[in-house]
């Protein structure tokens, strides 16, 4: 039997600290970023980011709380969050205008009134200055055609708003080589160019290695000005032990960064604190951590096998190490946080899965994080388990038994599928082997791929139910708020529902309509990242991002080994319904007219309720092993993802097809008029590959077959399913087991990811009504784990009902 | 007679079945049987017939449906019931009631009831319609160890369907479990033998004169057939409802424990099920007649029963 071993006191003390800290904002970075902004007005390009990120190396504060063995922050006080004004900002002035930010229902934050009032004063230096801003200006001119489709959310104002960095680091190099070999490189870089001559193009690698140098130093003075802050404490600590360890963590500080990594300790503080140093020039939402384990497993095992550390002090660095990552957060809008509540900064970390040479790459550290995530009861960091057919007994034990204590953590990742996803998009086979998952469930090829895979944030998602809404209603969406006038068409004029002849006509106006919209969504993410290549550019990352010292050039400029784009969309169950139901409902039985069906629709189902009841009660839908509703099914997964696995990018890159809502499916519902598949306005969306909320009824098994059938190899960004089970289906010696093989069984037929809720609705429940009896129950909301009580009213409500289905 | 024509009635069939043999399996819930189980958590697996029943969360209420049900129903049987409230959103719910003395199961009111708050339980399958509703969820059966349970009611009152349906899953190499009240003719028994790898076999009372004056039926024929397959070779996991003021007492606990062990190696476990009260609101699907309730034994009574079972040899779970 699995077993978690008991937490030590310290790391007690920092969970429950953790717990019960309220983040609060910080504005140290944002005073050095507007400063230095408003200082060098005519500075731009890399060298203007180079120097931002150099700038924060020497001057953020440097923070070591209480106890803490692996160390680095990017404020000045515990569980803070620091701001990003350069992206976009003006969201942020009207939450802070209005008051909201301490007070609002998902995720407050407090401020200092001193802060508020600084904010107050510069803040709208960020109006015309940020990303957002400039994006604004390059978006195509057509879009101006399209306003209120709401497939695609790019519009004429206030582009992305909440971008996400969803890029991976190479975590061995910067272990292994060090920043003080990389800076030494690109200085030779720049020096040889400077003799010969820098001629033609060569002035822009000259130009990046130039910024890889300034931030590679910019590190490790960052990393030394900690080491002085051990250095400092150690002076005054009065406890002998307290005081070696921080002596030794001066040690690590000082040696690392610029150095190789010696040992298991300097190892895991160099890949947080480069992580930290990413997330600090970055986005640092859902910036990922990649295959831990195997960065870290070779070192833990010569630093065991010399006898310098022993198990249980190893595992509570990791501990210490997780509760780190766990702290780290980012301040949101407040729509952008419905979509990701929980204070969560989504630093995926992958564990498992095979070598390049594909034999396990199972080690010792593997069942460590898992020991970590389940002993400490985290939604966060997430985490991957990547499976394969060798993946240990012993390890799928481990993980079942970590997923039951800390709701869906960790995901589960199938190579088989996974692996000739991304060798479709390019990815070598070693590559491919390699991967990692970042984000939610986005696959790229760990260290070696800039895949861009959540795109701008909210924008990367495309809400499929309402190309259905526009192919049958001539081009115009039918929804719109409260008081707005009347629509216009913003889509091609595909006809009416009551003027098609046939189920082909319906599925003809529909694969317009999705042509159309993957067309402009790939556009408009081309015109974003026009402006990222210039303005965004990452040398901190290209530093070890393999491809990038080779070619000379960043990330955004395609310098990475592999490149893509990633796309996400939502609704595929809601659509497959649909159509089923047009066919079924008004082709196949003739229970209804086209221009009935379409009347009751347009209507809200208003009059119509009799219609509405047979569809959600006799009409066969996806998720029930029914043929015909899953040929549907196949139709809507494969329409999206050949529009958008044909688009291509600046990078020379492809884009690539995925499927994951995070909880968007709610938000982007509430701004959906009512569906053929029986549902009113307003009403969620399905939630990623799975169908539509209530409308599975013959148990997970049956859902299973019909989620296999299409294919998921076409969905090289990723999809997600989230499968509930009541934990009296999983009781008794061999409840673990059983679940196991469904999973591989699921994996066999072709699944590429899964999660998995073990609890019952009766718990949500007495949950939602006193939540201060289930401050630790973790949910897999989405992509992404939660704390159930922070989650908002409605997805509560989604996850409810869901879960009821598995009774 | 074409076998393949062979219909069947089933009130169920269950995938991602975890609780009814080895692995995972899909089972096939027949309906009917004999007995008469006070305890029973599927009463509605009793009648042969099939029966109108009523599932309260499901009904819309008759605002919404404009009472449907109550117009279509040519008895007058169905009339306002109880308000629900939603938990979730708080609205409240005008539902129906069933008044089962004037309802003779037509199923009209079901016919036009689409969210199946109203619903006729109880349908016919033939033999190819079932065998490939099973063979469906194949792939699960082989990475789990699992394969098909027949379950009931009884399916030993449906010999020839069982069965045909057994022998075709066999053909096709599924792993297959008849979970069966032992109470048949041995010749029906016998007949299933071959086709059966798994008999879940349930042993209620030791004593002949209760188990008829509680169930309606003596136990002799249960007995007799439990013998008989233990000594045609037959694999048996005995599984005993534990029923408080019933069979739990110590001296049936020993006596069932001394018939298992007289079966030899036949009985690959023993099962001990705790009664629970999950089925009472089921029986108000079906029926407005009272049902008796008991409280389910503690976890240490449990234990403390298979200790005493243990003691025999025998490999004891609970659950």
């Amino acid at each position: 039997m699995y077993q978690l071993k008991p937490i030590p006191a310290r790391v007690a003390a920092i969970r429950e600290k953790y717990r019960t800290t309220k983040p609060k904002i910080d504005i140290n970075r944002y005073r050095l970023v507007t400063e230095f902004y408003m200082d060098n007005p005519g500075l731009t390009g890399i060298l203007k980011r180079a120097k931002t990120l150099r700038l924060l190396f020497e001057k953020m504060p440097v923070l070591i709380n209480e106890d803490e063995v692996i160390v680095g922050w990017q404020g000045a006080s515990y569980r803070c969050c620091a701001l990003y004004p350069e992206t976009s900002f003006n969201w942020f002035m009207q939450e802070l205008r209005s008051g909201n930010i301490p007070n609002r229902s998902v995720d407050p934050y407090d401020i200092d009134p001193e802060d508020e009032k600084y904010l107050l004063e510069t803040g709208d230096y960020w109006d015309k200055n940020s990303m957002s801003a400039m994006t604004d200006e390059y978006m195509p001119e057509g879009l101006k055609d399209l306003v209120g489709n709401m497939v695609i959310f790019f519009g004429l104002k206030n582009n992305c708003q909440s971008p996400v960095g969803h890029f991976c680091g190479n975590f061995w190099t910067a272990t292994r080589k060090g920043f003080g070999a990389i800076a030494r490189e690109a200085r030779e870089h720049m020096k040889e160019l400077e003799e010969k001559g820098i001629f033609g193009d060569s002035i822009y690698a000259y130009n990046f290695y130039r910024a890889v140098a300034i931030v590679s130093e910019g590190i490790i003075i960052w990393s030394k000005r900690y080491a002085a802050e051990a250095a400092r404490l150690a002076e005054l600590e009065s406890r002998p032990e307290r005081k070696k360890e921080l002596l030794e963590m001066a040690d690590t500080l000082n040696w690392i960064m610029e150095n190789p990594c010696r040992n298991f300790h300097d190892a895991l503080q160099c890949i947080y604190l480069y992580q930290l140093a990413l997330c600090m020039d970055g986005q640092q939402h859902g910036t990922s951590y990649g295959r831990v384990d195997q960065y870290l497993g070779e070192y833990l095992d010569r630093d065991l096998a010399e006898g310098v550390i022993t198990e249980e002090y190893a595992q509570e660095l990791m501990d210490l190490f997780y509760l780190k990552v766990a702290e780290c957060n980012k301040v949101w809008s407040e729509g952008a946080t419905k979509s990701a509540p929980g204070y969560t900064s989504g630093q995926l970390m992958t564990m498992g899965g095979i070598h390049k040479d594909g034999t396990d790459a199972t080690n010792r550290v593997t069942y460590m994080m898992l020991q970590s995530a389940g002993r400490l009861v985290l939604h966060d960091p997430p985490q991957a388990l990547r499976i394969h057919k060798g993946t240990p007994a012993e390890l799928w034990e481990a993980a079942i038994a970590t997923t039951r204590i800390a709701g869906g953590v960790p995901s589960f990742e199938n190579d088989d599928v996974i692996i000739p996803a991304l060798m479709k998009r390019g990815v070598s086979l070693e590559d491919a082997r390699n991967y990692c998952v970042v984000g939610c469930v986005e696959p790229l090829a760990c260290g070696c791929e800039w895949a861009q895979p959540g795109g701008t944030g909210t924008e990367s998602y495309m809400n499929l139910l309402n190309c259905l809404l526009l192919a049958i209603n001539d081009g115009k969406n039918p929804f719109r708020f409260p008081g707005a006038p009347e629509p216009q068409r913003s889509a091609p004029a595909t006809g009416y529902l009551y003027e098609m002849k046939s189920m082909e006509e319906v599925l003809a106006a529909y694969k317009t309509q999705v042509d159309f919209f993957c067309k402009w969504q790939c556009s408009c993410i081309n015109a974003w990242e026009s402006m990222s290549a210039f303005h965004m550019n990452l040398p901190m990352l290209s530093a070890t991002m393999e491809g990038c010292m080779e070619s000379g050039r960043d990330v955004q400029c395609g310098g990475a080994k592999y490149n893509s784009t990633g796309n996400s969309c939502i609704a595929l169950g809601n659509v497959a319904d649909a159509l089923n139901v047009i066919d079924y409902v008004c082709f196949r039985e003739k229970l209804a007219t086209t221009r009935e069906l379409y009347d009751a629709v347009m209507n809200n189902w208003e009059g119509s309720e009799e219609l509405r009841q047979i569809i959600n009660g006799r009409v066969p839908r996806f998720g029930n092993a029914d043929p015909e509703a899953d040929k549907y099914m196949n139709f809507t997964a494969s329409t999206y993802a050949n529009a958008i696995n044909r688009a291509t990018g600046p990078r020379g890159n492809r884009f690539s097809a995925g499927c994951y809502p995070v909880t968007a499916n709610v938000l982007f519902g509430a701004m959906t008029w009512a569906s053929p598949d029986g549902r009113k306005t307003g009403e969620p969306l399905s939630d990623g590959i799975s169908p539509v909320q209530g409308m599975d009824k013959n148990g997970p098994i049956s859902t299973i077959h019909s989620i296999l059938s299409f294919d998921q190899t076409e969905y090289p960004n990723g999809t997600l399913c989230n499968m509930k089970f009541h934990p009296t289906a999983l009781r008794g010696e061999d409840g673990t087991m059983k679940l196991k093989s469904v999973m591989q069984t699921f994996f066999n037929g072709g699944g590429m990811e899964l999660q998995l809720n073990i609890i019952s609705s009766d718990t949500l429940r007495d949950a939602q009504t006193h939540p201060e009896n289930y401050k630790d129950l973790v949910v897999r909301v989405a992509g992404f784990s939660a704390y159930f009580v922070e989650v908002f009213k409605a997805s509560q409500d989604d996850l409810i009902r869901r879960t009821e289905m598995g009774l | 007679m074409d076998e393949s024509k062979l219909t069947g009635r089933l009130y169920d069939i269950q995938g991602f079945s975890v609780q009814d043999g080895p692995g995972v399996r899909t089972t096939a819930f027949l309906k009917g049987c004999p007995l008469r189980c006070p305890w029973c958590h599927s009463p509605e697996s009793q009648e042969f017939y099939p029966q109108l029943s009523w599932i309260g969360l499901r009904c819309q209420g008759v605002e919404l449906c404009k009472s449907r049900c109550m117009k279509a129903c040519p008895k007058g049987a169905i009339e306002l019931g109880s308000i629900r409230e939603d938990p979730v959103k708080g609205d409240k719910v005008q539902m129906v009631h069933v008044k089962r003395d004037l309802c003779d199961n037509c199923g009209k009111c079901a016919d036009v009831c689409y969210p199946a708050a109203l619903y006729m339980c109880g349908k016919d399958y033939t033999v190819d319609e079932l065998v490939r509703r099973l063979l469906q969820d194949k792939a699960f059966y082989e990475t789990s160890g699992g394969g098909v349970t027949i379950s009931g009611g009884e399916a030993l009152s449906q010999p020839e369907f069982t069965l045909e349906v057994l022998k075709r899953l066999k053909a096709e190499g599924i792993h297959t479990a008849l979970d069966t009240t032992g109470y048949a003719s041995w010749q029906t028994v016998e007949k299933v033998l071959p086709y059966v790898d798994l008999f879940l076999y349930d042993l209620k009372h030791m004593d002949s004169e209760k188990h008829k004056a509680v169930i309606g039926v003596p136990n002799e024929p249960i007995l007799d057939n439990a013998k008989k397959l233990a000594a045609a070779g037959a694999k048996l996991q005995v599984r005993i409802p534990v029923i408080p003021m019933f069979n739990n007492d110590e001296a049936n606990i020993r006596k069932t424990a001394e018939f298992c062990k007289s079966l030899g190696d036949a009985v690959v476990s023993v099962q001990l099920l705790p009664y629970h009260n999950l089925g009472v609101m089921k029986y108000l699907r079906i029926s407005d007649k009272p049902v008796a309730e008991a409280t389910p034994p503690t976890d240490a009574f449990m234990e403390k029963l298979k200790g005493i079972m243990s003691e025999y040899g025998l490999h004891v779970t609970i659950h």
